[in-house]
């Protein structure tokens, strides 16, 4: 099973896709897990121009000049971030990579870290050189067991070449970097709530302030960097800032990995310079639509942002365009939503999917989306009221920017962009009792939601 | 308040006030009286933003380019709210900060929260034992919808049972997590988690079976809705039919404000008193269902008298005349001297005030002690000598705040259970280190509290404490110890070294322990009744008076030392003069010019000669030398270290007279037993172990038949002939207040709800004195295991036995051996072991323990039917030989 995974992560053969300018330059070459592949390509190259050779600070002011904001979905200034960790401070540091790609839509990191793992070890190896981090963290999703094989892999071959371990490269430079498998929430991909569960805690999100990169892991200074960002320091301490401001934008360059999902005719993970419009995504590299069916929609950032309609496909995907037309590049999980597909539908399957992977933290995110996800079966299964699309508008309204974390705003803000642009097709649901258009089978209007397996046990017990 | 003690500015719905930096909104706002709901925020725990009923707008001024405030056209600063709201439970104040709560942002935030809050909240409030007192309930009085919008099918759990206390519903919950973090930051016992995620988060037990905990049921106390509910008292009443009233818990010397609920003339529950009291919500499991007692059926409800053999009920004023005339019968024919007077460690102070003025200026006896358990004279003044003297005392809340303390001897668990929540919870929040020095692992030093533990020899405090004391003097003196000081007296000889061998822990461990107290600028040494009833225990207290003052936790100014009592008011025992050689206020009864002011304010002379302490006074008894004794709440054949001896003495008096709520062994053989008040049907002044003054209120009507203890004493005293005309505590009270040093001027009003720590004025501490001898060392250990023994959770004194449930978490009566000592004397879990010594022997069963130390067998005290003092004096430190005499019982057999 693992090995029909690993074969090939974005799902179709890597001769249909163009190269991409930076971490898919060479991702497709044969062999590239193995480090003597790696190296053969320049790998591993860069630790040693920079341990020794240049200050911590001088790493991290290179990484801030180049402009990297975080890949991850929130775009943070990555060398910003360095920045915060404590210079003068007794307690040890860490990095840790958030590998807990877990955003519906998102497939990118795990394809990176399959075909090209010393990269990322390679970036985390400066990147703890640039905080003084002396161990590291890749926190997986529990699903990427064969991701984590790989990777360990790749980490026993860096430290018998010495580039991980007490003394890095002989440079007195110690980093030594673990893998850690998640147990299946999709909100320790959240850094504090990663950091809880990393720590063996339930995996919830914890207060900020403080933040990670001053109390993170048991209370120390830690950063937090998505694969994709840490995957961009080795190029970008090689060739340096200015280089890498050649793709994208003033304030979002480099590039971007986009998953693309949905029918167009070639789906799969493609790496693009910051700001070009969605619609070149998906007419030049993924080939357009499918035969027989048009765009309607396309959620730009994974299914935490609002969606955009089709009329809006020359926003630049970068995240200040994003931001303009009123939603979030995210993390880059491009889903494309034909004619034939209900909003309505796809919103339930969202909504579900927020309620299931609500932590309970908080009362309008645990609450809110049960109670989201309860009026969507109404409006599916034909009971649904006029009123039931205010009130979805107002329930969401009410989880906006009242939830302790970010998960609350993910589960309303796709379901208020829903209504805004179409909701034409919610009033239809409402007055037909069906959707206004759906190509698949009404029988799966069956399906019913049900409780976790473990509690509906439970209860049968019980009674 | 930081350290220059500056405040922030803070506004909120335009009113401002002034609070200490990082105060947070919702504090600020209560400062400031504008109501912000709260319900999964706590006092005690760290800020957790999770029920986001508290949200509110922030904002700053605005600034300008210049970076001064930007101001609008009436004057007033221009405020920058933050675009989304904020709650109020994780948010500092700054200064200038402006918090709105009532603008419809922050109002349709709020009820929308509500609203969320009600999504899936059951409407069994008719049913639901916290109807009535409902957060939940109020806050969506107060904020909430009169319509829901939620039709949908709820989800629902089914309803469990925790154990015997606790029993949960989960439909109710609102997942704050104020009982998960409760148990784990200040209980430490982490019982609770919650199981699954989002809507189907449920908290339960870890294993869903139940709780293994202190069943202290603070969980259903801070449980804002009626998710978590009280066994004992679910489905009693409904809160509006109970009048509360706030007294003081009767169990230990911590002191604890509970609230008792009363129907009829039933106490029905017990609980905490948010923002009331040392404890504040807190009880511990026998403050909490420990009431039982007062209901009792078995109560006495009429005086005894014992004419010819049995015991017959008679009238109260017939048991006065007659004891009043037996007494004096006695002191006529065998001299005042010929009465003693016991106990009273349980009575309030104005009880325990005119205990002893019955004794010493009624009958003209000396013989007065309080301390029954006692196997050794103690001087009546040794425990407020090795706690400072009477300089100002540390509370249980500076306890939190300490960098180190040091818990000498006992086991906080059952003695002090409020200070051990304290500890756990300054080691959990503030980073509190604990030393430890017991023989058995007990709970605080447990390695998840992260402390040190110094396990020495049985037996072997004195030593521990020079060596400590040692210790702390190579550091250098710490303030105020000066080379000539006089405590060094009781050191004198000592070295870290000899220390080391004689109890057996490493030198390293002890000197590392007394640097770190030595070093702390806020610590604490903490002791009980290991000291006080430790058979060295004049020389151990000079000794830790010794080490307070060489590791700087007393200075002139204030000393850092606590001592908990057995009882709840043994302190206030102690300040009344219930012991042989001071008078109340601990002036020395041999000092004709100290006692001067009670000769003159009694109208005798008390020029007693010698009195003898309970030790003493129990051997005279026995050997007939005492011929009238009179005992207040107290078991003595129970505390007695000689239960043979006790009843000998009991039975070749001519006179025992007993005060008791119970027909209990010792009122069994009086010949007078005066039915007494229990703790909530009266009022007086207890003193907790902070030596903080506490009024305790009349919760319960007076029963029939059963009088307070100062209106028994008053009453004999009059029969005797004494001119006493107290009306009321009160009244006695403002005696004491008049009289007794260190409670002068105090004024019967300010007691309540929290009372003033008393302290004597600086120039009236007790002087040092050099110590009587230096501690002695420890005779080696004889043959067979040493016997240890110690207060419990769950069971304290005869009246926890009164009840069903304590008695139920207690189990049965049980002997602790290490599993390796067993296996040696071929002992298994469960069987019945014989434990024998000279005096005599007792019979119980085994259970398998690896915090006992081996060579060592630990018996709990207070078990019901164990009576440990059978054994007799079994040596210093006690030995027996544990032999097995059974077989597991086979379940169900």
């Amino acid at each position: 099973m693992s090995r029909r995974f690993a074969a090939g992560g974005s799902g179709f053969g890597a001769a249909q896709r163009p190269p991409g300018p930076l971490l898919f330059r060479d991702i497709d070459t044969p062999g590239l897990t193995g480090i003597d592949v790696y190296r053969a390509g320049d790998g591993y190259t860069v630790p040693s121009q920079v341990l020794g050779r240049m200050t911590p600070d001088e790493a991290i002011e290179v990484v801030k000049a180049s402009g990297l904001r975080g890949r991850g979905g929130a775009g943070f200034p990555t060398g910003l971030k360095w920045g915060f960790v404590p210079k003068q401070t007794p307690k040890p540091k860490y990095l840790v990579c958030n590998a807990d790609e877990s955003e519906p839509g998102t497939f990118k990191d795990r394809e990176l870290m399959e075909k090209n793992p010393h990269l990322l070890i390679e970036g985390m190896l400066l990147a703890a050189y640039a905080i003084q981090a002396h161990t590291g963290y890749i926190y997986l999703r529990g699903e990427f067991e064969y991701v984590q094989r790989i990777l360990d892999r790749a980490i026993a071959e860096a430290r018998a070449a010495k580039l991980l371990g007490d003394d890095v490269l002989g440079t007195g430079f110690a980093f030594h970097l673990h893998t850690h498998l998640g147990a299946g929430a999709y909100i320790c991909g959240e850094e504090t709530a990663l950091l809880s569960s990393l720590e063996g805690y339930r995996g919830q999100p914890r207060l900020k302030p403080p933040f990670p990169a001053v109390e993170g892991l048991y209370a120390c200074p830690t950063v937090v960097n998505n694969v994709e960002t840490l995957m961009n320091v080795p190029h970008i301490l090689k060739k340096g800032a200015p280089w890498f401001r050649q793709w994208g934008t003033e304030k979002s360059p480099g590039t971007k990995v986009l998953s693309v999902s949905g029918p167009v005719k070639r789906p799969g993970n493609y790496e693009v310079p910051m700001g070009i419009p969605l619609r070149t995504l998906i007419d030049a590299h993924c080939g357009g639509m499918r035969d027989g069916v048009a765009i309607k929609a396309v959620i730009p950032g994974g299914s935490s942002v609002p969606l955009l309609p089709a009329s809006m496909l020359d926003t630049g995907l970068d995240f200040e365009s994003m931001v303009a037309a009123g939603t979030l590049l995210g993390s880059g999980g491009v889903i494309v939503i034909d004619d034939q597909t209900c909003i309505v539908d796809a919103l339930w399957n969202i909504t579900r999917f927020y309620e299931h992977e609500s932590c309970g933290k908080c009362t309008p995110c645990r609450e809110g989306t049960y109670w989201m996800s309860e009026v969507f079966e109404r409006l599916e299964s034909g009971h649904g009221r006029e009123k039931d699309i205010d009130l979805l508008w107002d329930v969401s309204d009410n989880i906006m920017g009242k939830s302790f974390c970010a998960l609350g705003d993910a589960a309303a803000m796709p379901v208020m962009g829903a209504i805004q642009h179409f909701r034409e097709e919610f009033e239809y649901h409402v007055r037909h009792g069906r959707c206004m258009v759906n190509r698949r089978n009404p029988a799966r209007l069956e399906q019913r939601r049900e409780p976790p397996r473990e509690v509906a046990a439970a209860m049968e017990t019980n009674t | 308040m930081n350290a220059n003690g500056t405040k922030v500015r803070v506004t909120i719905d335009g009113r401002t006030v002034e609070v200490a930096p990082g105060t947070l909104v919702t504090d600020a706002a209560r400062a400031a009286e504008v109501h912000v709901p709260i319900f999964c925020s706590h006092a005690k725990l760290p800020p957790l933003g999770a029920c986001r009923i508290c949200v509110v707008e922030v904002g700053m001024p605005k600034l300008g380019p210049d970076r001064k405030p930007v101001l609008a056209a009436d004057g007033a600063p221009e405020i920058a709210w933050m675009p989304k709201v904020q709650t109020g439970c994780t948010t500092p104040v700054l200064d200038g900060m402006h918090v709105r709560t009532a603008t419809p942002v922050a109002v349709k935030a709020r009820q929308g929260v509500m609203e969320f809050l009600l999504v899936n909240h059951p409407l069994d409030c008719p049913v639901c034992d916290e109807g009535g007192e409902c957060q939940l309930q109020d806050l969506a009085f107060a904020f909430g919808a009169d319509f829901t919008r939620m039709d949908e099918a709820k989800r629902t759990f089914e309803s469990e049972d925790l154990g015997p206390v606790v029993k949960k519903e989960a439909n109710r919950c609102i997942i704050c997590m104020r009982c998960v973090r409760y148990c784990d930051e200040i209980m430490g016992d982490d019982a609770l988690t919650a199981h699954q995620r989002g809507v189907w988060t449920e908290i339960s037990s870890f294993d869903r079976q139940p709780l293994d905990c202190e069943q202290c049921g603070n969980c259903v106390e801070v449980c804002p809705v009626g998710a978590l509910t009280a066994l004992p008292y679910r489905f009693k009443a409904r809160p509006w039919d109970l009048r509360q009233h706030v007294t003081i818990c009767p169990y230990c010397s911590n002191g604890c404000s509970v609230r008792l609920g009363v129907r009829g003339n039933e106490v029905l529950r017990a609980r905490g008193t948010e923002h009331r009291g040392v404890n504040q919500e807190y009880l511990c499991v026998r403050g909490r269902f420990g009431y039982e007692f007062v209901n009792s059926a078995e109560r006495l409800t009429a005086p005894l008298l014992r004419m010819g053999g049995a015991q017959s009920p008679a009238s109260f004023d017939e048991a006065v005349t007659y004891a009043a005339a037996r007494l004096r019968e006695i002191v006529a024919v065998h001299g005042a001297g010929s009465v003693a007077f016991l106990g009273g460690e349980k009575l309030n102070v104005e009880e325990q005030y005119l205990f002893q003025k019955l004794a010493r200026a009624v009958i003209g006896t000396p013989h007065v002690d309080a301390r029954t358990r006692s196997t050794a004279r103690v001087p009546g003044d040794a425990i407020l000598r090795a706690t400072g003297g009477g300089r100002p005392a540390m509370s249980l809340d500076d306890l939190v705040d300490a960098q180190e303390v040091l818990v000498l001897g006992d086991d906080l668990q059952g003695e002090a259970p409020f200070a051990q929540a304290q500890l756990i919870r300054g080691q959990h929040q503030r980073g509190l280190h604990l030393t430890v020095a017991n023989q058995r692992r007990v709970k605080l030093a447990r390695t998840k509290f992260g402390g040190d533990w110094l396990a020495y020899r049985p037996g072997s405090e004195p030593a521990l404490v020079a060596a400590l004391a040692r210790a702390a003097l190579e550091l250098g003196d710490a303030a105020g110890a000066a080379p000539a000081a006089p405590w060094r007296a009781a050191i004198e000889g000592w070295t870290v070294e000899k220390g080391a061998a004689a109890t057996g822990i490493p030198a390293d461990a002890i000197r590392a322990a007394a640097k770190r107290l030595h070093a702390a600028s806020r610590k604490a040494i903490l002791f009980g009744r290991a000291v006080a009833e430790h058979p060295q225990a004049a020389s151990l207290l000079e000794a830790i008076e010794a080490l307070g003052w060489a590791s700087g936790a007393i200075t002139e100014s204030r000393a850092a030392l606590m001592s908990f009592g057995p009882q709840s008011d043994s302190q206030g025992a102690l300040d009344m003069g219930l012991t042989p050689d001071c008078l109340p206020g601990y002036v020395p009864a041999a000092d004709a010019a100290a006692r001067g002011r009670y000769e003159q304010a009694w109208g005798r002379t008390l020029d007693l000669g010698a009195g003898l302490s309970a030790p003493e006074i129990l051997a005279a008894a026995a050997a007939g030398g005492i011929k009238a004794l009179w005992i207040v709440a107290d078991d003595w054949l129970a505390s007695a270290p000689d239960r043979a001896m006790a009843a000998k003495a009991l039975a070749s008096a001519e006179l025992v007279v007993v005060n008791e709520l119970f027909l209990t062994p010792t009122a069994r053989a009086a010949h007078v037993v005066f039915p007494a008040s229990a703790f909530a049907e009266k009022e007086g002044v207890v003193v907790n172990c902070e030596r903080r003054l506490q009024r305790t209120v009349r919760a319960l009507a007076w029963r029939k038949g059963v009088k307070p203890d100062w209106e028994i004493l008053q009453a004999v005293a009059q029969a005797l002939g004494a001119a006493w005309s107290y009306r009321g505590a009160e009244d006695v009270f403002r005696e004491i207040a008049k009289l007794v040093p260190g409670y002068q001027g105090r004024s019967w009003a300010t007691l309540l709800p929290l009372g003033p720590q008393w302290s004597f004025a600086a120039n009236a501490v007790l002087p040092e004195r050099r110590a009587a001898a230096a501690v002695a060392e420890l005779a080696r250990a004889g043959e067979g295991l040493a016997l240890l023994s110690g207060a419990t959770l769950f069971l304290q004194g005869g009246l926890s036995h009164r009840g069903t449930l304590l008695p139920k978490l207690a189990k049965a009566p049980r002997a602790f051996l290490h599993p390796a000592e067993a296996a040696r004397i071929g002992v298994g879990d469960g069987d019945r072991v014989s434990l024998a010594a000279p005096g005599g022997a007792i019979e119980l069963d085994a259970a398998l323990d690896p915090s006992v130390p081996e060579g060592s067998v630990f018996v709990p005290q207070a078990q019901a039917g164990v009576e440990l003092n059978r054994l007799g004096a079994a040596g210093a430190p006690p030995r027996v030989t544990a032999r097995r005499v059974g077989a597991r019982e086979t379940v169900g057999a």
